[in-house]
């Protein structure tokens, strides 16, 4: 039997965290291909209904990546992705997906490696919690 | 309650009246004819009151108001929807049964000026039993409560914190044009935006025609918002948590205020 390979859409905020991927692909770092980065113009632009909309219809996990708080380029753009993400995931959880399917961190434009560490990390967290239940349902 | 009128010194009452033997929301002016007067019917008047209150400017509106119907008020006043000068608020306490029916953990309005304020309800029990379910098989409860739903937007149109002229829920990019049900974003796109202004009253749970449990869905989040902003909807002094940066000053601009 094959591995399981997850499904996994990250945003990235395009100051901060798709700078920093960048860097992490020009300086090679070796990381799993199970990402498919979108990049948004500030993680604040990811509303909840996104990460719902794409973990309804069968996305293993869901990364928010923004710069870190205080460095906004739109100044408070990230407080307010630092409130909704968790309540998105608690959302999630209400009704029996594991929160930990939608990840927020913060990833600057000089922290290639973090990218690295933390696209890894995620990789390894939803291989072990398996493909998102939402796959199997049809509605 | 003619006292509406000379008491609290109002223009217009809004209540509900008797009228071909059913309950119907009626908006009165010094000097009609009440009727028969009925308290005794849960219906959402901050729906109501939002709506007409775009058409009177001017003149104060009396609204007979439960503490639910309160809270909503509040919660609309804090985001400009309503004036709080042109109102005035007639507290009306929620019997027993309907409290029950509600699982009510605030029923007892500021005034209660109609009625007697009864104990109010205890835990909720669905959500309780929800809670304590396992992770799949609660996905399996909701999918299959979900299922149910027909797309008839009662909830949405119903709720009297839902204010948004232009609705998300009726793009296509989140609901499907074709077929029903229309998913389980349907449902959490509701929740999420409900999560800062729900004040509980139970009036999607009412007007669902497939009897989704709605409410034990607001009510879980709302005791999340609790949890984790220490935030309750309906007080008129804070600001939404949503809205404002980790320091709790408000943000420049509110942008989506949905």
């Amino acid at each position: 039997m094959s591995e399981f390979n997850p499904n996994i859409l990250a945003f990235c905020c395009n100051w901060c965290s798709y700078a920093g991927a960048d860097l992490a692909g020009v300086n090679r770092l070796q990381m799993p291909p199970n990402v498919n980065v979108v990049r948004v113009m500030c993680s604040a632009s990811v509303k909840p209904e996104y990460v719902f909309k794409a973990i309804s219809q069968g996305i293993d996990g869901v990364l928010v990546l923004g710069c870190h708080i205080g460095d906004c380029h739109y100044l408070t753009g990230n407080h307010r992705t630092a409130k909704r993400i968790p309540l998105t995931a608690k959302i999630l959880e209400k009704v029996g997906i594991d929160p930990r399917r939608v990840q927020l961190d913060w990833v600057s434009a000089a922290e290639g490696e973090k990218f690295q560490q933390v696209v890894t990390q995620f990789v390894d967290d939803i291989r072990s919690l398996g493909p998102n239940p939402m796959k199997e349902v049809r509605f | 309650m003619r006292l509406a009128f000379e008491e609290r010194g109002a223009d217009y009452l809004l209540a509900i009246k008797e009228a071909h033997g059913q309950a119907a929301p009626v908006l009165l002016r010094k000097g009609d004819d009440a009727g028969t007067m009925r308290f005794d019917v849960p219906y959402q008047m901050t729906m109501i009151l939002t709506n007409i209150s775009r058409f009177i400017k001017e003149g104060r509106i009396a609204v007979v108001a439960r503490r639910c119907d309160e809270r909503a008020i509040a919660e609309l006043v804090k985001r400009d929807l309503l004036n709080h000068d042109n109102l005035v608020v007639i507290g009306l306490a929620c019997s027993e049964e309907q409290i029950r029916e509600c699982r009510c953990t605030d029923p007892c309005p500021s005034s209660a000026d109609i009625g007697h304020c009864a104990a109010p309800a205890k835990e909720d029990q669905a959500a309780s039993s929800i809670q304590s379910m396992p992770l799949p098989d609660r996905l399996d409860y909701w999918i299959d409560q979900f299922r149910k739903c027909n797309k008839c937007f009662g909830c949405t149109l119903n709720c009297p914190v839902c204010f948004c002229d232009d609705c998300l829920l009726e793009e296509k990019t989140f609901t499907p044009e074709k077929g029903i049900p229309p998913g389980l974003a349907f449902h959490l796109i509701r929740a999420v935006h409900l999560a800062d202004k729900c004040v509980e009253c139970g009036e999607c749970e009412r007007s669902c025609p497939s009897d989704i449990p709605l409410l034990a869905l607001r009510k879980m989040v709302n005791q999340d918002m609790k949890r984790m902003f220490n935030y309750t909807s309906g007080d008129p002094e804070r600001r939404s948590p949503l809205l404002t940066t980790l320091e709790g000053d408000p943000m420049e601009d509110d942008g989506d205020a949905c």
